[in-house]
């Protein structure tokens, strides 16, 4: 493998300094400790909730509890500990989907170029006119009750034209290389020259951009459940809390800040993170 | 709940007031107003102090609506349909606040003794908003289009099977004989529903006339109808110029809305909400109803046409806590049986209560153990509908039946009774009435497909019985059927509970329907 030193990897920057270069990055730092803190309370806050997901623990909207009580009287706190772990794992299986493919689909762009590049893209501009939430709507209002592999999948076809479009942008900077041009007069099968020499020059911008795109996810993950679109109607999930509660907004705050506070805190981290990505990867670019 | 058993509605009695029946009305309507300070006492009490002024717009905030919303007066399904006829269109009798008959567009239906021949005597002076008079004709229209044998309406299930349209006639220009193929003994309770509404013969739903308070001005299925003041109307003049129903398919946009101040009364206003209403400068109009939302099990689908599937499902149910929870308290207890105004009302049945060791075991002995089924439910049933449906869903889990929730928008769509379990609601009713839309073989909304040949029997009998107490104990006997064998499962009976605006006058707890049985003749607007 081949790899061009105007895109190093963030380990080879790394290395190149002798010191954890990241680590200086306090964006990078504060995006990656909130982003972990909020996955980690999304994987074991079950663990920690003193309450059942739907245990009724009191009067509706009650100040029984760390949080008070919901709109049925469950647990807000236990609600909100339960209520990350769907909405995460969609989130991020969504926004992989979407990245894999838009890179595929960038890359291909930009490495088939000519007519290729313009018809593939053309064709993600018409995508990308559509709202991400129109297209995840118009599915799911069509089916009874939405399935999870649905929601990941929409989310992921939602973003795939957008990360298309930055996909190709970077592939394009690196297609025409030398050591593109060497390993295809080597006799190396297209996919390989893609998979070996063009992928791995992308890594630090297209790992910013998933970041940003997990960002997004969330909030369309967490809207979709708003908007009662949630594999289970019953389950703790933010976006749902917010919806059933949001008519307790004046007598009981708590069942909808703490949902929101979570959803707001996870988009901050993921964003920090991207950001600190980014910033890395032009560092090391200069 | 029952803190005010309703005497027997007029009935076999001319409801026309003679010296003696004042005499009785006027201890009747003694008892009302003490039942009323009663009502209100629950947490209600609309009426605020001052004189009544005329003028100004109200605005409705309806809970429900969709494309399917229509202004017909005798196929009205949710609540906006309701408010809409109620106050386009009039019954031949009402019921009242305290669930008593009350003459409306006739001054008196009455029975001969054999209960086959009724005499229905017209109100003098009522006219259509389109200034013709109530004719003998246009109730006999009324009375066969919603008895039409071949598509009966809400109200004309019973009438169609009973009525003999050929020797029904007009005696005069204000009197109307209605003969029965069979003796019918409570036909005054089938007149004053309000699914009943007096309609002339020359009808156009497209430009529809009734006798009610107000007129029709527009009307867009799903979002907003206009009516206005009809100033020929025979009773008491309604006080507002419009009256503007608003579809509110979202609770919590009806509530905003009125929180915000772009409607002025809102039914059904979510338990939960109350103190929060309260605190932000609204009112809440409380009623003792005899309204439930129950669950409805198909009887003729599996897993539910065994009996001991339906049986488990009944006791798998936490009715207090329902009401807790889903109801803040605002309700009482229910034994799978409607009805609890009715004299008849099964009340020596013992109350069923959650018994999870006997659910299972029944479940069981169906060959159901690990019971999956799916609860259809909807916002525009009300909101309660959707909180029961979350509770179910967990007290089924301790009997290791997995309840799956589905949310439906709209509800009332094209699979509406046809859900093999799902949820309703229901206004308050007399038992045979209730029964004969929904507990019967070709009732307009039986949604649980209940057709047993020895209930129907039952209930036609007691149709047909003029004696009281042996009407009632047929009806006792049809009652333990359905607590034995049907497919409701009703866990209580919620008080009646609407928003309104501080700038709202006039307002009355009614038993009937939501604020106060939606006559917004008597509201009138401050400021």
């Amino acid at each position: 493998m081949s790899t061009i030193d105007e895109f190093p990897t963030p380990e080879l920057a790394v290395a190149r300094r002798g010191a954890p270069a990241w680590t200086r990055q306090k964006r990078l730092v504060s995006g990656l400790v909130l982003t972990l803190i909020i996955v980690a309370l999304a994987i074991f806050g079950p663990l920690l909730a003193p309450h059942g997901e739907n245990e009724v623990v009191g009067p509706p909207y009650s100040k029984t509890g760390v949080l008070g009580t919901d709109y049925l009287g469950q647990d807000v706190f236990s609600r909100v500990l339960y209520g990350g772990l769907d909405v995460l794992v969609i989130a991020l299986l969504g926004t992989l989907l979407g990245v894999v493919l838009g890179t595929i689909i960038g890359v291909v762009a930009a490495y088939a170029g000519g007519w290729w590049d313009e018809v593939i893209m053309r064709l993600n501009d018409v995508l990308l006119a559509f709202p991400q939430i129109l297209l995840a709507l118009v599915v799911l209002t069509a089916v009874a009750s939405p399935k999870a592999w649905m929601i990941i999948v929409l989310v992921g076809l939602s973003h795939a034209p957008r990360v298309a479009r930055v996909a190709r942008g970077v592939a394009l900077g690196i297609v025409s290389r030398d050591f593109v041009y060497a390993a295809e007069a080597l006799g190396e099968r297209r996919s390989r020259v893609i998979l070996r020499e063009v992928l791995p020059n992308m890594s630090a911008p297209l790992l910013a951009e998933t970041g940003l795109r997990l960002t997004y996810s969330i909030g369309l993950v967490g809207g979709l459940a708003f908007l009662g679109f949630s594999t289970n109607p019953d389950g703790a999930n933010w976006g749902q809390m917010i919806n059933e509660n949001r008519l307790g907004l004046a007598s009981q705050p708590w069942s909808v800040l703490g949902p929101v506070l979570m959803i707001g805190l996870f988009c901050i981290g993921t964003n920090l993170l991207a950001d600190g990505i980014a910033q890395l990867a032009h560092r090391t670019e200069d | 709940m029952n803190a005010l058993p309703p005497d027997r509605p007029a009935g076999l009695d001319d409801v026309s007031l003679s010296r003696r029946q004042l005499l009785r009305y006027s201890s009747l309507a003694a008892a009302a107003v003490g039942g009323s300070g009663l009502l209100a006492a629950c947490g209600g009490g609309g009426g605020e102090s001052g004189p009544q002024q005329k003028g100004g717009v109200l605005v409705h905030g309806a809970t429900g609506g969709s494309a399917k919303d229509t202004l017909d007066p005798h196929r009205p399904v949710q609540n906006a349909d309701i408010a809409r006829a109620s106050n386009l269109y009039e019954p031949l009798l009402f019921w009242d606040s305290d669930y008593r008959i009350a003459p409306a567009v006739a001054e008196s239906v009455t029975p001969e003794s054999d209960a086959k021949t009724w005499t229905i005597k017209l109100r003098q002076g009522v006219t259509f908003h389109n200034g013709k008079d109530v004719t003998p004709e246009d109730v006999l229209f009324t009375i066969r289009r919603v008895a039409n044998p071949k598509a009966p309406t809400s109200a004309g299930g019973t009438l169609s099977q009973i009525l003999d349209f050929d020797q029904t006639k007009k005696v005069d220009d204000t009197t109307i004989k209605v003969v029965l193929k069979q003796p019918y003994a409570i036909l005054d309770y089938l007149l004053a529903e309000y699914t009943l509404g007096v309609i002339p013969e020359d009808f156009d739903l497209k430009n529809p006339v009734g006798t009610g308070a107000f007129k029709y001005k527009s009307f867009a299925p799903g979002k907003n109808s206009v009516f206005t003041r009809y100033d020929g109307y025979w009773g008491d003049q309604a006080f507002v110029d419009e009256l503007h129903i608003q579809d509110f398919a979202d609770p919590s946009a009806q509530v905003n809305a009125l929180l915000a101040g772009q409607v002025q009364t809102i039914d059904n206003l979510p338990y939960n909400l109350i103190d929060s209403v309260k605190s932000q400068g609204s009112k809440v109009l409380v009623s003792n109803t005899g309204a439930w939302v129950p669950f409805t099990m198909r009887v003729d689908v599996k897993p539910f046409s065994d009996n001991r599937v339906r049986q488990a499902m009944r006791l798998i149910v936490d009715r207090q806590q329902m009401i807790d929870q889903a109801l803040s308290g605002y309700g009482s207890l229910g034994n799978d049986l409607y009805a609890p105004f009715d004299p008849a009302y099964a009340k020596d049945l013992p109350q069923r209560q959650q018994d999870i060791d006997q659910a299972k075991s029944l479940l069981k002995s169906a060959g159901q153990d690990g019971l999956t089924v799916q609860l259809f439910t909807g916002d525009d049933i009300g909101s309660v509908a959707p909180a029961t449906a979350s509770l179910f869903v967990e007290q089924a889990k301790k009997a290791g039946v997995t309840v799956k929730k589905i949310v439906k928008t709209p509800f009332y769509g094209d699979d509406y009774l046809s859900y093999p379990f799902a949820q309703d609601f229901w206004n308050t009713r007399n038992y045979i009435p209730q029964a004969a839309v929904c507990a019967v073989k070709g009732a307009t909304y039986n949604e649980t497909h209940f057709d047993n040949s020895k209930f129907a029997g039952l209930l036609q009998s007691a149709s047909a019985e003029t004696d009281e107490t042996k009407r009632n104990t047929l009806l006792q006997d049809a009652q333990k059927i359905e607590y034995d064998e049907g497919g409701f499962i009703i866990w209580g009976f919620r008080r009646q509970v609407d928003g309104y605006s501080s700038k709202v006058q006039g307002l009355k707890p009614s038993r009937y329907l939501p604020l106060g049985s939606y006559k917004f003749q008597n509201v009138s607007l401050t400021g």
